[in-house]
């Protein structure tokens, strides 16, 4: 009875784990059937962003894109991006720059929830891109903001004891 | 049968789409929005009501002025920045920004400010919109001569309330004039220079 309840348990956990994974899943399977692309397969990519992951960030997922040929109209590669983002997501930042030989665009789009900030970052260069989906705790938002040098300070001794 | 299908289609796409014409009552001119495709940078922030909403509870509800910043942002509909960025001068022609202009040349939005410089090329215009005597948006024209910068304040403001924001998000603390009893009765409607 005991192993029953533990099933249905994780069974729901699973669940609600799958519901706040399929945007970001769904960004990646449209890059890769848009643009005939694979996003990388990088061993224990998981278990390295669990430990590695910035104070106050959870839910981090990362995917990678190499050999990449940049889309000539970025409005279609936003297109792409937001038909797979659900209600809920905001487009927040949007950033477009053009070098001699490169290009590189970046968009921020944002899912307000209580007591948390869902992010989904996606940027484009040249030759990759790259999909980030983090969530940011209010309360360690927070601290930023009231502390932003403190908490930079405080950061940036706990990676180099890491390191 | 498929007319009332289609009429009722018709309907929910509008009432899907009207709080968003609402939010956003103004377009960016084609010819300004074909800029990026020239622009060194493009950058677009936008920030609805779930997202001001949501910036507003970094406001401490124990110090005052935090306080009343956060009553002017949770009543605020959407802030909306478009900025371009240019390599070489003279990147856009002034009737792209006139087209932009012109938009506002309407009884309900008046030009408070007009900032014009030959020296610098720095051109700035600010206009409010006045619903019964209230001011319920801002809207902002930086061009200069490799820039281009647009932002638009959608939502019930008070003159007094935007010293308020003075100091939160990294807007720098304005000094003001002792409060009139009615700061927007000062601007002066349709004044375009």
């Amino acid at each position: 009875m005991k192993s029953l309840r533990v099933l249905l348990i994780s069974l729901c956990l699973s669940a609600v784990a799958f519901a706040g994974d399929h945007e970001f899943r769904g960004i990646v399977r449209s890059i890769e059937t848009t643009y005939g692309v694979h996003h990388m397969h990088i061993p224990l990519l998981g278990v390295a962003l669990f430990f590695a992951r910035p104070a106050g960030a959870h839910g981090l997922r990362l995917a990678l894109f190499e050999g990449f040929k940049t889309p000539t109209d970025s409005d279609n590669f936003c297109r792409v991006i937001e038909s797979s983002l659900g209600p809920g997501w905001y487009p927040f930042v949007r950033v477009r720059s053009k070098g001699d030989a490169s290009r590189e665009t970046t968009l921020i789009y944002a899912n307000p929830r209580s007591g948390s900030m869902r992010m989904m970052i996606v940027n484009l260069e040249s030759s990759e891109a790259q999909v980030i989906e983090v969530s940011l705790r209010d309360r360690d938002i927070q601290k930023w903001l009231k502390e932003p040098g403190e908490e930079a300070k405080h950061q940036s001794s706990h990676h180099h004891e890491m390191d | 049968m498929r007319n009332i299908k289609r009429k009722l289609l018709s309907l929910v796409f509008l009432m899907l789409v009207s709080p968003l014409l609402r939010a956003q009552d103004f377009k960016l001119p084609v010819d300004v929005e074909k800029l990026s495709s020239t622009a060194k940078e493009t950058v677009e922030v936008n920030m609805d009501g779930p997202m001001l909403r949501w910036a507003s509870k970094f406001l401490s509800a124990e110090d005052a002025d935090e306080q009343k910043a956060a009553k002017l942002v949770a009543n605020l509909k959407s802030i909306y920045v478009r900025s371009f960025e240019f390599d070489k001068e003279d990147s856009y022609s002034s009737a792209d920004v006139e087209a932009l202009r012109s938009q506002f040349h309407t009884p309900v939005w008046s030009r408070v400010v007009g900032v014009r410089s030959e020296r610098d090329g720095e051109n700035v215009d600010v206009y409010f919109k006045l619903e019964n005597e209230k001011m319920a948006g801002i809207v902002i024209i930086a061009a200069e001569r490799k820039e281009l910068t647009f932002v638009n304040i959608v939502g019930p403001i008070e003159v007094d309330q935007l010293a308020d924001l003075g100091g939160e998000f990294g807007i720098p603390r304005l000094k003001t004039k002792p409060s009139s009893s009615n700061p927007v009765a000062k601007v002066e409607k349709g004044d375009h220079k």
